[in-house]
């Protein structure tokens, strides 16, 4: 979930609400975001679910405190001016097609309101942006930059790409003139992203007049970097989805709106022959379209669980930053709901409903216990396997729980047998892609690998050691839908000295009794146990596992000195 | 005086005048060693015998010290071989004198701190000197070690102490229980005592020839402990597992079953989880190499789910504005969340079309790839219940879940409003521990979206929440780390001493 770091002073100074620390964590707790700790700079920082990305940064946690108090109401849209500047869309790579953009004006920038842009840059990059493959932001000093002339006599910037080692730039954080390759390759930043441009022929290229200053999604010039002295800012968002560019570019505008600064416009006019969906189109950004979505009283009355009156919908709805127009007919009440372009997470009516939920409090809500009636049930398997392991803890063993992921050394190789042996347990291997761990690669074919390996970790304790597990194992076969047979498994070992086969086939037949199953024990040969000890386990005329002694060899690798006898079986043998 | 055949034996076998080990009364009075020690302490309440513990201590030589029996103490190997190179006149190499003693590796440390310890002589820069008149032969050590070879005592305490902290013995102390006759035992036994008609053991011969109405029940300490018994028991997990799904069934639950390996389809994509969503790169999900692909999805499933996902439901839906690839969908994971079968019960795959009211449940194992610490495992065991019905409200999930918290003793449940792509309204659920008091979260809980239902077919609302088992454990025995419980880094004793759950 993210996490913000927020100084409070300016949370008090944006909400102009003179609150303590813990009233302030308290009113922020109250909006789910929860107080996590305080930084080396005496930052709160909040947690929170990754859908309200309006409140990555102090400012939007300021907007949405003000409405929780009341002091704001309703759909806010900032008013902006004409554009001044164009981007010229060109030849942009065909894998990153798309640009938006906003010039703001009149930044008093401090210390902190510097450092709360850069704040929200990362928290959007990590979470709408995808890590800048879906969306990466630039922010850049308007008074560095000199406009192209471009065709109505206005300023313009251009987007489009550039081969990897023909242009020269010095990045941010150097002073080197370096290639866009030399920066993917060896410079500290730029190498970080360098993955996301790496399948690329021509890389992401911002150009005015002066030159090459943006090297989207990987790094900014150095002569545009912004400053505690900058006041105009021109700010571009490259993607791989305009709509989502444009939802960020809608956030960082609010927020720098709410500092005092004035929002202009920009012209984004993509050429014909450019690729993505805007060809020979020009947008007006940034995109500040308020949305509508209708949503019936009804539905809110039946989801809230509470009978309302339209006012007090309307009132919620404007403490939660909407706005709400009843319109009642013959069919009763529906609502057109007004959204502000920042809220990213209202996908569907059912979403608004929530909003009005939590402005009237879900937490005063009454607790009922709905009047439906069902009748509940055990799945038929879960009981075999339960009067199964009743059976197994009565013959006294200790029912035991194991992972089902195991490592193919520990499933196969400690055992004597390999994969596609035919034998119990020799079933090809579930595995798992790319595992990061060697104990765990893929899922077990059987379950005795477990038990010996919890012998293995119990010598110190008392013996005898009679351990079972009834469990998943799995194996593949292309006879099911998803390529892998999962069957229930019942394993059990018998460790102490002087135990022998006998006594592992006294207690299969105790259980095969217990089920009115017939056990029929022929001798077989399997690798993990002494040959001439060893037989299969046939119930009612069906082959479903094995018992016998378990192979000294098979002992010595789990560091084992008692005699284990051992039996496993399919589960559905009993059935 | 009339007592107890075990009592009259024992105080027959006794002696006023030493005291006597139990083992020995036992021995001479023919009877098993816990009889015979029944019966002294019978004795010892009458007053007839004093029955006392005493401390013994038994010293042996660890293997270290039964090699310097054989070979010399290192110390006294070096001053022996300093003496003869001359070192008593003058200074001599140490390494000359070290080689000639044999002495290499660790035992060069411990000769040389013993040597200038005992005074034997002195080393300074690589050169030896011994005082001549140091008398090796009378060491205090060396004597001792040679008295516990041949199974003499030592009584001297601070040798002891000192050959212990070399590692050259190993102290152990013991508890005997010994006897002695009382005054009033000896009177007894000169008054004349006889074994009463007492029956220890109930034989068939005894019920079947009546001779029970006449004999005398011997009397047992019922107060004392008795022998340890490893028994069969349930798994602490199963059997919260078990009550919870006794809770469950109580509520008008029915249990689900279904795959562990599965498509990313049923995982992810029906609960409306964004193919670029965080939480569904390989870093926090199992992606299976081998089987790669399901075989098979509902077609029809498929596209209504691609739909809801790019263009959202209903007129006012909006979708996602997130890449949408039918092989990722396809694609197996094992499970992160048992959801998965949820998805495949509500759209009717697994058992045929549902009419509401329903009410599912599973409590089954889930895989996650966080990092394993005391409360996180890779693969946990989910408690997962969903109700279908028309028209249900938050108030009714609050109704259901505080009833089911309810039952495992966790009260005051609090609703905190939260997100998740899957259902709206969503909230996690906390409650009060019921040991320490804090407020901790138990569950996570909400109202499917139209998104999700409207593709799987599903017309009325449905309520689920889920929690993870081990938490349930957790909360309710206070078990520290997990890993000692699940896995097969299990500690058998913690898991044979664990109280049962009922």
């Amino acid at each position: 979930m993210p996490v913000v770091d927020v100084d409070p002073d300016e949370l008090r100074e944006l909400t102009g609400a003179r609150k303590a620390d813990d009233e302030l964590r308290e009113d922020l707790f109250a909006l789910g975001l929860e107080f996590e700790g305080w930084t080396d700079d005496e930052e709160m920082q909040l947690e929170f679910a990754p859908d309200r990305l309006d409140r990555l940064s102090v400012e939007g946690i300021a907007r949405s405190l003000r409405y929780h108090y009341g002091d704001d109401r309703g759909v806010y849209v900032p008013s902006t001016n004409d554009a001044e500047w164009t981007i010229e869309v060109e030849d942009p790579p065909a894998e990153r097609p798309y640009i938006t953009g906003a010039v703001v004006r009149g930044l008093d920038f401090d210390a902190d309101s510097l450092e709360s842009l850069i704040q929200i840059q990362e928290k959007l990059h990590a979470t709408m942006g995808r890590d800048r493959s879906k969306g990466a932001i630039g922010v850049h000093d308007l008074v560095a930059l000199k406009g192209e002339p471009g065709t109505g006599g206005e300023k313009s910037i251009r987007y489009t790409s550039m081969a990897p080692g023909d242009e020269r730039f010095v990045p941010l954080e150097s002073d080197e003139e370096m290639t866009p390759r030399a920066v993917t390759q060896r410079h500290h930043m730029g190498s970080e992203y360098a993955e996301l441009v790496a399948d690329m022929d021509a890389y992401p290229a911002i150009y005015d007049d002066i030159g090459l200053f943006s090297f989207p999604p990987v790094i900014n010039g150095r002569r545009t970097e912004v400053t505690e002295d900058s006041r105009d800012l021109l700010i571009e968002m490259t993607g791989t989805d305009q709509w989502t560019i444009d939802r960020m570019c809608a956030i960082v505008c609010y927020a720098l709106e709410a500092r005092g600064a004035r929002v202009e416009r920009v012209d984004i006019s993509y050429a014909a022959g450019t690729p993505g969906e805007y060809a020979g189109h020009t947008l007006d950004r940034p995109d500040f379209e308020v949305r509508t979505k209708r949503v019936s009283h009804d539905r809110i009355e039946s989801i809230i669980g509470v009978e309302f009156d339209h006012a007090t919908v309307v009132d919620c709805a404007e403490r939660a930053g909407l706005d709400a127009e009843p319109d009642t007919d013959d069919e009763g009440t529906v609502y057109e709901i007004q959204i502000p372009p920042y809220r990213v997470d209202l996908l569907h009516p059912l979403d608004v409903i929530d909003d009005i939920g939590r402005a009237y409090g879900f937490n005063d809500l009454e607790p009922r216990y709905p009047d439906v009636s069902t009748v509940g049930g055990r799945h038929e398997r879960s009981r075999l396997e339960d009067a199964a392991r009743d059976a197994l803890v009565g013959l006294g063993f200790e029912d035991l729980l194991n992972f089902h992921m195991i490592s193919a050394a520990e499933n196969y190789d400690n055992l004597g047998i390999a994969p596609g042996d035919d034998v119990v347990g020799g079933g090809e291997p579930v595995s798992i892609r790319e595992p990061y761990s060697e104990a765990y690669t893929m899922l077990r074919t059987w379950a005795l690998p477990s038990l010996l390996m919890v012998l293995e970790n119990n010598t110190h304790r008392a013996y005898p050691q009679y351990l079972s597990e009834i469990g998943l194992a799995a194996r593949l076969d292309e006879t099911e839908t998803t390529g892998a047979a999962e069957h229930r498994t019942v394993a059990g070992v018998l460790a102490e000295s002087g135990i022998s086969y006998e006594d592992a086939r006294a207690r299969l037949q105790g259980i095969a009794a217990a089920f009115g199953k017939t056990l029929e024990t022929p001798p077989t040969e399997h690798p993990t146990f002494i040959s001439g000890r060893t037989a299969e386990i046939v119930l009612d005329g069906n082959v479903v596992g094995v018992v016998g002694e378990i192979h000294p060899e098979v002992l010595v690798e789990h560091g084992l000195e008692v005699p284990v006898a051992a039996f496993e079986f399919r589960l559905d043998g009993l059935a | 005086m009339q007592l107890p055949h075990a009592q009259v034996a024992v105080l027959r076998a006794a002696d006023a005048e030493t005291d006597r080990p139990i083992t020995d009364i036992a021995s001479d009075a023919d009877l098993q060693p816990e009889t015979a020690t029944r019966a002294a302490f019978e004795l010892d309440e009458s007053g007839l015998l004093a029955v006392r513990d005493c401390e013994e201590e038994t010293v042996s030589l660890t293997e270290e010290g039964a090699e310097y029996v054989r070979e010399g103490l290192p110390e006294l190997r070096l001053y022996a071989a300093a003496l003869d190179a001359g070192a008593a006149d003058g200074s001599v190499p140490l390494g000359d004198v070290l080689s000639e003693a044999a002495l290499d590796g660790d035992a060069v440390d411990i000769a040389l701190a013993n040597f200038a310890r005992k005074g034997y002589g002195e080393v300074e820069s690589g050169h030896v000197t011994v005082d001549g008149d140091a008398g090796p032969e009378s060491d205090r050590e060396r004597l001792a070690l040679e008295a516990l070879a041949a199974d003499e005592s030592v009584p001297d305490e601070q040798v002891l102490e000192r050959l212990d902290g070399r590692g050259l013995v190993e102290r152990n102390t013991s508890t005997v229980r010994e006897v002695r006759l009382t005054d009033d035992g000896v009177t007894a036994l000169t008054d004349g005592v006889e074994a009463a008609e007492t029956v220890d053991r109930i034989t068939a011969k005894l019920l079947t020839s009546g001779e029970w109405r006449d004999v005398e029940f011997e009397e047992y300490k019922v107060t004392a402990d008795a022998e340890d018994i490893t028994h069969g028991k349930e798994h602490i997990l199963r059997q919260t597992a078990n009550r919870v799904k006794d809770v469950l069934v109580g509520m008008g639950f029915t249990e689900m079953a279904g795959p562990h390996a599965d498509a990313q389809f049923w995982i992810n994509d029906c609960l409306f989880m964004p193919q670029d969503h965080p939480a569904r790169t390989h870093w926090d999900q199992f992606d299976l190499d081998s089987p790669g692909q399901i075989q098979a999805l509902p077609e029809e499933l498929v596209e209504r789910v691609r739909s809801a996902h790019l263009d959202g439901v209903g007129p006012d839906g909006e979708g996602y504005h997130s890449p949408w690839d039918t092989d990722v969908a396809k694609s197996l994971d094992l499970r992160g969340h048992t959801t998965s079968l949820s998805m495949r019960y509500l759209s009717g795959y697994q058992e045929g079309d549902l009419e509401p009211p329903e009410r599912y449940f599973s409590v089954e194992k889930v895989y996650r790839n966080d990092t394993l610490d005391p409360t996180h495992l890779l693969e946990f065991f989910q408690i997962e219940g969903w109700v279908l019905a028309e028209e249900l409200s938050a108030r009714d999930l609050m109704g259901t879940f505080t009833e089911f918290y309810r039952q495992f003793g966790i009260t005051d449940l609090e609703f905190k409003p939260h997100y998740n792509p899957y259902t709206e309204p969503s909230f996690e659920l906390f409650g009060t521990h019921p040991e320490t008091g804090e407020l901790v979260e138990v569950g996570n809980s909400g109202i499917f979206r139209e998104e999700v239902r409207q593709p799987l077919g599903v017309e009325a609302d449905v309520m689920a929440w889920g929690l993870s088992l081990e938490r349930l454990l957790m909360l309710i025995y206070g078990f520290e780390d997990i890993r000692d419980v699940h896995g097969t880094l299990c500690d058998l004793e913690l898991l044979r001493n664990v109280e049962v759950m009922h």
